[in-house]
């Protein structure tokens, strides 16, 4: 038993490791990964999802004037309260303890945090699009079922990591562990004493999150592109309304008090400055060595700059 | 020359921060976002990191020479934990509060449950939660609001309120904007309502639960609030999920309207911090133990967005709180990115958990303050009087202080719509008397003195009998109401 349990904890060594700044993760065959995060809905019937609650488009409203301005948000399709798994290439799925069932799996990678995680010297998200994306084939979609009322209890992990997953229905308990096969677009559900292969086929294919902005030449509309695409308007608004940054409403072409020195125009250059080496200069009024240096091509700084130029009147 | 030179170096005050700042290094390339910390009761220290993992070591005093382990994963975006003990913890993750234990004492958490759960999530990133123990196997639970600058999901875990998604902050989804209070078996009840972002809580000694909260809408500037059952704490969003509030009505647009109705309504912070001059975003609030050698009984209050902790110095005046603040340490070696704190088992180090993850340059990690030096000349004590301020300092003064030594100025603040409100009705209170109690002890009297205002102390730059300059000039007390 010692033995056993020693060979075992070899195995938790060299495999339970903690996550790094990598944002594509990989479990292995016999020893996946768990992520809880806002996993992504591939098109689900939304029957399958009745125990949620139901979003509803609802108005844009501007920091700024405190009102409604026109035009409604866009809501983000992502599973919010869900257990993402990864058996590496062979299996990954997607556990829904709100519905307390299987919604989805693929195969042949697992999830691409980098809109949520950002790279490693920022951890920018991206701002109405953080949601992570699959990274493999779907071949699995659950559909819907009449069914008690589900509740999560939670779950065990085996030596190996695996998870047993336990809810209720109504009043009865039940435990249900999912294991990857040899085959492809097929996996098997133990629950209970009852053991299914499903075998289905294939649906999508998924490459991860694009950040390949492709610009060609710099424009205005690329520039938004950017500025949506880096998530800079959790810090800086575009209509004039205080943030963590300063808002780029009129900011082109002014004079900026600067911390410790002479104003500035807010020329090409300084924009560019700014967005280069932003703590060069410190703007009044706001902390120092706040803003992050981002890695952008000269193409995407060059579009920001226009940009911001194009928010002044 | 070399006479101006030791003449620099007697001169030099003893300013120096009376602190030592250490970095606690996680493994290379585990990103040390820490989400919450919190001791088990064998000594073990447990972090939560933002992206799943539980990791946990023995304190040791070299902070090179910490040996982390992965204790647990799998968790999103956890940002509170109670280490139960070496083999258990308990975290708050944006969906729920899972427990997590190791039964087969291999190292790693093989049993996660559902420890409470029944809050929404709406799919926003910003919804993150933050716990305090109560002391009897129960806790207190703070439910951070949605952003704007996010979307919901089309289909939320919880009930969804269309007037609860609406302005900046918003509380889209069941209890956001709220703090729970969960049994002992892990049953929860709102507790009090009207938080925009209380990104920690704390218990006190006496029982007494505080939250911070982050300038922005509705929050004029930084608050310390003192928790009351029932009370609503001014983020209108959250109104929607208090059973007293009508149905059908939008409390943004109500309150929006009628800021005298709002005033009425809502409970006003026992401090009221300056955001730039202060701390620009509320952490963890702490009260320092009373075996820590500088100001015990005090409350902390990390910045989450400066490299600061301020210090709060509380009275209760008609039976509520208010208080001054100032900086406990401001720079050195502290990291930004300030929001949680533990002490340590003997009660003479701080450990401060530091993430901003997503919102700005990375300030992650995790330090360690060790006092170097006795308490530092500064003020200990600032209680009001019925016509201006008894001020206590930590030791004799050089000499007695004159009025111009002690400028006085006061504002209010009205918490609106707006990110963070300007400083208004400013008026400089000038001294009118300066009364020495003792040699430690000054009261002076003020100028058109009256309650419902902040007042701001900028203290000349005076030293104590035993040659120290004093430790801050610059105070905040938030004058509520007058004894």
């Amino acid at each position: 038993m010692r033995a056993l349990s020693l060979t075992l904890f070899g195995i938790t060594l060299a495999s339970a490791d903690p996550l790094t700044f990598n944002t594509t993760p990989l479990g292995q065959k016999d020893r996946p990964i768990i992520l809880r995060t806002y996993v992504p809905d591939p098109g689900l019937d939304p029957a399958v999802l009745s125990n949620h609650g139901e979003a509803s488009k609802s108005p844009k409203y501007s920091p700024n004037s405190g009102r409604d301005v026109g035009g409604e948000y866009r809501m983000m399709k992502v599973i919010p309260a869900a257990i993402a798994v990864n058996h590496g290439p062979a299996l990954s799925y997607v556990w829904d303890t709100t519905e307390c069932r299987l919604l989805y799996a693929w195969q042949g990678g697992f999830i691409d945090l980098y809109p949520y995680w950002g790279e490693k010297n920022r951890g920018g998200r991206r701002s109405f699009d953080y949601g992570a994306r699959l990274v493999g084939n779907l071949f699995y979609m659950a559909q819907p079922i009449k069914r008690k009322k589900p509740t999560f209890i939670g779950y065990d992990l085996s030596d190996q990591g695996i998870p047993t997953f336990h809810y209720k229905l109504g009043d009865t308990k039940y435990a249900e562990t999912i294991l990857p096969n040899d085959r492809q677009y097929s996996f098997v559900i133990n629950q209970g004493s009852k053991k299914l292969t499903i075998k289905g086929k294939l649906i999508s294919k998924h490459q991860g999150f694009d950040r390949n902005l492709k610009i060609k030449s710099a424009t205005v509309k690329s520039g938004q592109q950017v500025f949506g695409a880096y998530g800079c308007v959790a810090c800086h608004s575009t209509d004039g309304s205080k943030g963590h940054g300063p808002s780029l409403k009129n900011l082109a072409g002014s004079t900026r008090p600067i911390e410790g020195s002479d104003p500035v125009l807010a020329d090409a250059a300084y924009l560019t400055e700014s967005i280069k080496n932003p703590n060069a200069k410190t703007a009044k009024g706001f902390p120092p060595s706040y803003m992050p240096p981002y890695q952008l091509k000269d193409k995407e700084v060059e579009s920001l700059v226009l940009y911001i130029q194009s928010l002044a009147k | 020359m070399k006479h101006s030179l030791l003449f620099i170096l007697l001169s030099t005050p003893l300013l120096a921060a009376p602190y030592k700042v250490e970095d606690i290094k996680f493994p290379a390339n585990v990103p040390p976002e820490v989400g919450g910390i919190d001791f088990a009761p064998d000594g073990t220290l447990f972090a939560v990191l933002r992206r799943g993992d539980v990791m946990r070591a023995r304190p040791a005093a070299d902070p090179a020479k910490w040996k982390w382990e992965l204790f647990a994963t799998g968790f999103h975006n956890g940002c509170g934990i109670d280490a139960v003990s070496r083999d258990k913890v308990r975290v708050t993750q944006m969906a729920d509060f899972t427990e997590a234990t190791d039964t087969n004492n291999d190292g790693i958490a093989d049993r996660y449950r559902i420890f409470a759960a029944g809050w929404g999530l709406s799919g926003n990133y910003h919804e993150t939660n933050a716990i305090t123990e109560d002391g009897k196997g129960g806790y207190y639970i703070a439910i951070g609001t949605a952003s704007h600058n996010g979307p919901t999901a089309e289909h939320t875990l919880g009930e969804y309120s269309k007037f609860g998604r609406r302005g900046r902050n918003f509380a889209s989804v069941k209890w956001r904007g709220c703090t729970l209070y969960c049994d002992p078996k892990g049953k929860l009840s709102p507790f009090c309502f009207g938080f925009r972002m209380h990104n920690g809580i704390h218990q006190d000694s006496s029982g007494n639960l505080w939250c911070g909260d982050n300038q922005g809408d509705w929050r004029a500037t930084t608050p310390l609030y003192h928790l009351e059952k029932g009370n609503f704490y001014g983020h209108p969003s959250a109104l929607v999920w208090d059973k007293r509030w009508p149905e059908n009505k939008d409390p943004l647009h109500t309150y929006r309207e009628d800021l005298e109705a709002y005033n009425k309504h809502r409970t006003w912070p026992s401090v009221q911090i300056p955001h730039s001059e202060m701390n620009r975003s509320a952490g963890e609030p702490y009260e320092i133990p009373k075996n820590f050698p500088h100001f015990p009984g005090q409350m902390l209050l990390p910045d989450n967005n400066s490299k600061r902790i301020t210090r709060i110095m509380l009275e209760k005046i008609n039976g509520k709180f208010q208080g001054a603040c100032t900086h406990f340490l401001d720079g050195g070696g502290l990291r930004s990115g300030n929001h949680r704190i533990r002490f340590s088992s003997d009660q003479q180090q701080i450990y401060v958990g530091q993430t901003v993850r997503g919102w700005g340059k990375e300030a992650e990690g995790l330090q360690r303050i060790t006092p170097t030096s006795n308490e530092p000349f500064d003020i200990t004590a600032f209680n009001i009087t019925p016509k201006g301020f008894k001020i206590t300092f930590t030791r004799e003064l050089e000499k007695e202080l004159a009025a111009k030594d002690l400028k006085f100025k006061s504002f209010t603040y009205q918490s609106k719509w707006t990110y963070g409100s300007p400083q208004e009705n400013k008026t400089d209170n000038k001294v009118q008397s300066v009364n020495h109690l003792d040699v430690k002890t000054v009261e002076v009297t003020l100028d058109k003195f009256k309650p419902g205002r902040v007042y701001q102390l900028d203290l000349e730059k005076i030293k104590s009998k035993d040659g120290a300059e004093i430790q801050n000039r610059l105070f905040y007390y938030t004058a509520n109401q007058l004894p």
